[in-house]
């Protein structure tokens, strides 16, 4: 049996770049949801998102989403001290939604005499596949192995650390860099605008008070490894990825199935694979975007699966948004840090937990608690349900 | 940073970054037209111009401004490597 642990950690975040700002960020519960300004927003719901501050270092004849993955997915290999036979062996898994279409968006726009908040290179044109990222990853790193791009919607980033671990656990790599990346774009700001789901505040996940989701971007990156491997080589653990699971709700295009029938089955196979008792998981990073349907089935599958009030569940969107394809890899990340650290991350702006939500959702301030097993819930949009299980290192 | 240091960093970028042949840009002398379609040219192509940018910006930390009309500093390395020792940060 391979086991898969994390050696390797890199984000771009609301918070600024690196693991620390992004760490320091979510531990105190800081929420980074500021009026935006990359997308034009004039008559909309909502003109709050969680940007990426102060620019995103890199040329500009990259597309903001590349700019982002190359930061984040630099600081893991980095971090993992991975000599560069080793990267060149390794997998490379990207999740990913926008690709460059907030250049392409600009772009467009401009030809139709459209004036436009940010200004676009036409070299990120070339950019505007999901699968760029990818592109440049490989040949900016070296990674040279097995290369997928995975588009699950909203829970691409996480369905990226899921194809990973198997990769490895069946014995075909011993190392996979794999994460999500996603820029703001227009498509998406609109998009979830016409949707009606945007809060025009900050969203306040699980919260009676709660009127929808907020945007944001970002990218974040884990190198997982073979435990053996990395135990050899003396690599540091952060924590284990001790079951990972998919599933499918094939229900409605935005909708989750009214039971929360695929959410549950996701959460309870990782936990099968991972041979972990419900009971012996102390808290759930949830999916937690803050809309009635999510947030409400997401309560009532958390309650099959462990027990009303069995376990803390905190929603890190309620800080740096819904990052999109980057959300499952920024969330996976939030919860091996939790863990590492033994704090349970708060969920910001909560005040009234909703009647319909049983749980302690670590309201606004984070939770000194030493926990073994933790979950990291996505939900993509056409039920793409992905429960990473982690485990305390150690 | 010394013209001859940039002329071969630049060399390799067009090896390492753009996959020309090593010994056709050995042969290089600073006035070869790089444009593909030029007489004598080395032959780069607009997505071969993307990629030199992003290398020379990388490389040697200068943001390209698009507003302001590139085309003439990529006509050679000679205009190349004057753009670049005048806006590069001084080491």
């Amino acid at each position: 049996m391979r086991r898969v642990v994390v050696t390797g950690l890199g984000a771009v975040s609301p918070f600024g770049a690196g693991v620390k700002a992004y760490w320091t960020g979510v531990a105190a519960g800081t929420c980074a949801i500021r009026p935006i300004s990359l997308v034009e927003t004039a008559g909309f719901r909502s003109q709050v998102a969680a940007e990426v501050p102060e620019g995103v270092a890199g040329s500009s004849r990259r597309s903001r989403a590349d700019r982002l993955a190359l930061l984040a997915a630099r600081e893991a290999l980095d971090d993992a001290g991975l000599t560069a036979a080793e990267r060149a062996d390794a997998a490379l898994i990207v999740g990913a939604v926008g690709g460059g279409m907030l250049e392409a968006e600009a772009w467009h726009w401009r030809r139709r005499g459209r004036a436009v908040t940010a200004r676009a290179s036409a070299g990120a044109l070339r950019s505007i596949l999901p699968s760029s990222h990818a592109d440049t990853l490989a040949s900016r790193l070296h990674v040279l192995g097995p290369r997928e791009t995975l588009v699950t919607a909203c829970s691409s980033g996480a369905a990226s650390l899921a194809v990973a671990a198997d990769l490895i656990a069946d014995g075909l790599v011993d190392v996979a860099l794999a994460g999500g990346a996603d820029a703001i774009t227009r498509i998406c700001y609109m998009g979830f605008n016409a949707l009606k789901l945007l809060d025009p505040a900050p969203c306040r996940p699980f919260d009676r008070e709660r009127k929808g989701m907020s945007i944001g971007e970002g990218a974040a990156f884990l190198v997982l490894e073979e435990a053996a491997h990395a135990r050899a080589r003396g690599a540091r653990e952060y924590a284990a990825l001790a079951g990972a699971a998919m599933t499918t709700d094939a229900f409605h295009v935005t909708a989750p199935h009214p039971d929360g029938d695929g959410m549950a089955r996701a959460m309870r196979t990782a936990l099968a694979r991972g041979g972990v008792a419900p009971a012996a998981v102390g808290y759930v990073n949830a999916h937690g975007t803050a809309t009635l349907q999510n947030d409400r089935i997401e309560a009532a599958a958390l309650r099959r699966v462990f027990g009303e009030g069995r376990v803390l569940v905190s929603s890190t969107k309620s800080m740096i948004g819904h990052t999109m394809a980057a959300a499952g890899s920024l969330e996976a990340l939030a919860t091996v840090l939790a863990l590492a650290h033994g704090v349970v991350p708060p969920t910001a702006q909560h005040e009234h937990t909703d009647p319909d939500v049983p749980f302690d959702c670590v309201p606004r301030v984070a939770r000194a608690v030493s926990v073994d097993h933790a979950i990291s819930n996505s939900f993509g949009f056409g039920g793409q349900n992905v429960t990473l299980l982690f485990r305390r290192a150690g | 940073m010394e013209p001859k240091e940039v002329l071969d960093e630049l060399k390799g970028i067009l090896v390492s970054r753009l996959k020309f042949d090593p010994r056709r840009v050995a042969d290089l002398t600073m006035e070869t037209p790089l444009p593909k379609g030029v007489d004598g040219a080395v032959g780069l192509d607009s997505l071969d111009f993307i990629e030199l940018s992003i290398a020379v910006e990388e490389r040697f930390a200068i943001p390209m401004d698009e507003s302001e009309d590139l085309v003439p500093h990529f006509a050679s390395l000679e205009s190349l490597s004057r753009f670049i020792a005048e806006r590069a940060p001084s080491a």
